[in-house]
């Protein structure tokens, strides 16, 4: 979650930080359901993906590359935030259509279930996706063909300005699955623990005996995206970062004595550390040649 | 439908029944008996393919199966002949199919 | 899960020559799709089916008739009415290493699958940097007859201009059999468009197996006079007119597209060059159609030449039969469209 923080900190004081969509605030979603997956699970994402491709495991010097730009990231550069993937980590791919990955984590869960593989896909999707057709179709195919899918809504709870109880009809997002016949939780998404338990126990579940559901509720800290301005009150902002996921582990842990102060001095100098030798490798990567324009087309 | 009377010792051609919307060509699938099988009205005689359906094609007079002219899998076009029948089984066949009369058939698409 | 490098024992490609006439069959235009299909689903069980009324049924035409017999629900399955889902569906499936034919019933109803197409399935290669590939298969059966305005389109040109897509199009059992498995060798997303009109009209197929090549057109009769580069159900609608034609001296030549992108230029700059008229006949709208980009491109090979195009009128296509024949080329119209460009 530390790592999350900086890199995204690191990124956005530069000034070709390009258009993102953070994870900040958001962290513990991404850490939690990635504990809870092994290593031939896959992980598929919305364009809000840097959070979760770090919490996945891929490098972040190669993130950030992609990121920036420059040919030695995972997409060669030409994929970007909104499409960042690499399948042979577990990290399938973000997708920067809304709702847009659902039916594409189905078929993903289709192909393992054809081939025997006992892997989880999961699929992460914000609460924008939820009035979309295509999370009802899937979670209808899903359910009816038990698909190993596990749906992740991680509900920032604003769709850009929109919030979610304005335009959606569920009293919790995790009622959608319940008319499939679907288990549906919803926790609180600051909540790194109670976001890695429920995860675990749903990918059982998922690897046993079908699709499930967990909506993890959780706040942004930074708007929608870099080119959205902030349409929350300095008020409401203020209380959700009172909740900040990493503040509230980091107590959790020090108040149990599973932390030292010196080692979460350790912790933060190993992510600052991480994080320049990040920045560097992007900064001392190429760009694309543009004749790559034409490369990987059909 | 099926005819009321007959003249004694009268050869029928079978044709391709019709017409079916959009078959210009049909293939035999299976023939329900063989040279010297007798048929009652209603008895299942051979059965076409057409490029959506299977069409039964049923007796719709008494009569013997003297020849079959397209064997199964052979194709034939909308009102083709496909086999010939008679009234007895003794009646001489002629030098041509020309100018017979029809067999009176039923038709189903199924 | 990257996918795998493919290493397929190609079916003898069939040698046509003089000394030795390949034996042939006659069959119905969907025998040839499930026999393709029936093929090489024995010998890759990566190949699966996905689509509405595909298991016991058949399909719609007939044309997956016997595959869910034979190879059981595990690999031909029976979706619900959910086009987004079902091609997102399969090129899920098709980017984690399985090679699905996803059939969606009406062309028309390709548009609520357009984005995990066109979205994710022809940017997938290139938004991954080459790590995901996508040898996914949509079959969609395209062109009016009787059905009315929502299932009675051919949106074929709106396809040809997607990157990453191909686009193929048979206008005869033997094609639709040798496309089809060309298409289930193809690493990238394909749309394989049959036609209403086609399924009732059987033809000659040879009896060993081979594939028709992709980006490879058909040259289906000579002429001398004119051009015409046509494809799928508007290919005997062509011959009909040319047949006609002859008998007032008008010698046509008539170039069955078969692949629809990447478009053959070769095979029609080389008959274009010689008769010096073009006429591009299509079932779809004139406007941004196939018969646009063939005749621009013919424009940028081969210099100035004679140029028409013929296509739908541009309105809805109605069940009505008087409407549906006032709007669809028929051979009249190739005939008149041929005099007018000709001046003859």
């Amino acid at each position: 979650m530390m790592l999350i923080r900086a890199f995204e900190a690191a990124l956005l004081r530069r000034e070709d930080h390009g258009f993102q969509l953070l994870t900040s605030g958001q962290e513990a979603v991404s850490v939690g359901v990635c504990a809870a997956l092994g290593e031939s699970d896959q992980l598929l994402t919305s364009g809000r993906s840097i959070g979760p491709a770090l919490a996945r495991g891929l490098d972040p010097g190669r993130v950030m590359a992609e990121l920036l730009g420059k040919s030695t990231g995972p997409n060669r550069g030409k994929g970007g935030r909104g499409h960042l993937a690499e399948p042979v980590a577990g990290f399938f791919g973000a997708h920067a259509v809304i709702a847009g990955n659902l039916t594409i984590a189905a078929g993903v869960a289709l192909a393992a279930k054809c081939r025997a593989r006992p892997i989880v896909v999961a699929c992460m999707f914000g609460d924008g996706a939820c009035g979309a057709g295509a999370l009802h179709e899937s979670l209808n195919i899903a359910a009816v063909w038990k698909l190993p899918l596990l749906f992740v809504c991680d509900n920032n709870q604003y769709s850009v300005s929109t919030p979610w109880r304005e335009v959606l009809a569920p009293a919790q997002l995790s009622d959608i699955a319940k008319p499939f016949g679907v288990p549906g939780v919803t926790v609180d998404g600051m909540d790194v623990i109670a976001v890695r338990n429920s995860a675990r126990d749903l990918v059982d579940h998922v690897r046993q005996a079908g699709p499930a559901f967990l909506e993890c509720v959780s706040f942004r800290f930074t708007p929608h995206s870099t080119s959205t301005r902030e349409t929350r009150s300095p008020a409401e902002l203020r209380a959700a970062k009172a909740r900040c996921p990493i503040t509230q582990f980091t107590a959790h842990l020090r108040q149990t004595n599973a932390l030292t102060a010196e080692q979460l001095a350790t912790l933060g100098d190993e992510v600052a550390a991480t994080v320049a030798a990040a920045l560097h490798y992007a900064d001392t990567s190429p760009f694309p040649d543009p004749a790559e324009a034409l490369d990987d087309v059909v | 439908m099926f005819s009321t009377t007959h003249e004694r010792g009268m050869i029928y051609v079978l044709a391709v029944p019709g017409p079916i919307e959009d078959v210009e060509e049909v293939r035999v699938l299976e023939w329900h008996g063989t040279a010297g099988q007798q048929y009652k009205p209603g008895d299942l005689i051979v059965e076409l393919e057409t490029h959506k359906a299977v069409v039964e094609v049923r007796a719709g007079q008494a009569g013997i199966l003297r020849r079959i002219l397209c064997e199964a899998s052979v194709w034939e076009k909308a009102g083709g002949l496909l086999a010939v029948l008679s009234d007895t089984p003794d009646e001489a066949m002629p030098a041509s199919w020309d100018g017979l009369r029809q067999c009176e058939v039923a038709f189903e698409i199924t | 899960m990257p996918t795998p490098p493919r290493f397929r024992i190609l079916p003898k490609l069939l040698m046509m020559s003089s000394d030795r006439e390949p034996q042939t069959t006659k069959v119905f235009f969907r025998e040839a799709i499930a026999r393709a299909l029936r093929e090489e689903m024995r010998r890759d069980e990566t190949i699966i089916v996905l689509g509405q009324d595909v298991g016991a049924f058949g399909g719609s035409y007939k044309e997956f008739m016997g595959l869910h017999k034979e190879f059981g629900k595990m690999r031909v399955w029976n979706t619900p009415v959910a086009e987004a889902a079902m091609i997102g569906l399969g090129v899920g499936a098709a980017a984690s290493g399985m090679r699905p034919i996803v059939s969606i019933t009406y062309m028309d109803f390709l548009m609520l699958g357009l984005d995990p197409l066109v979205n994710y399935a022809a940017k997938a290669r290139y938004k991954t940097g080459g790590q995901l590939r996508v040898p996914l298969i949509v079959k969609v059966t395209a062109g009016a007859k009787g059905q009315g305005v929502a299932h009675s389109q051919c949106l074929e040109s709106w396809l040809m201009a997607v990157p990453g897509l191909k686009v193929v199009a048979p206008s005869t059992p033997a094609d639709a059999y040798g496309l089809l498995k060309s298409a289930l060798q193809e690493d990238g997303p394909i749309v394989y468009i049959d036609h209403k009109r086609l399924f009732q009209t059987p033809g000659h197929v040879p009896a060993e197996e081979y594939v028709t090549p992709l980006g490879q057109a058909c040259v289906r009769r000579t002429g001398t006079d004119l051009t015409i580069v046509t494809h799928s159900y508007m290919t005997s609608v062509a011959l009909d007119a040319a047949d006609r034609l002859a008998k007032h001296g008008i010698s046509c030549e008539i170039i069955d597209l078969r692949t629809l992108m990447p478009l053959d230029m070769p095979t029609i700059c080389a008959s274009v060059v010689r008769t010096r008229a073009l006429l591009t006949v299509e079932e779809g709208q004139a406007t941004c159609g196939v018969g646009a980009e063939v005749a621009f491109r013919v424009r940028e090979a081969v210099g100035s030449v004679l140029v028409g195009r013929l296509g739908a009128l541009p309105a809805p296509v109605s069940s009505n039969p008087i409407l549906e024949t006032a709007c669809i080329p028929d051979a009249k119209r190739v005939i008149s469209a041929t005099r007018q460009l000709l001046a003859v």
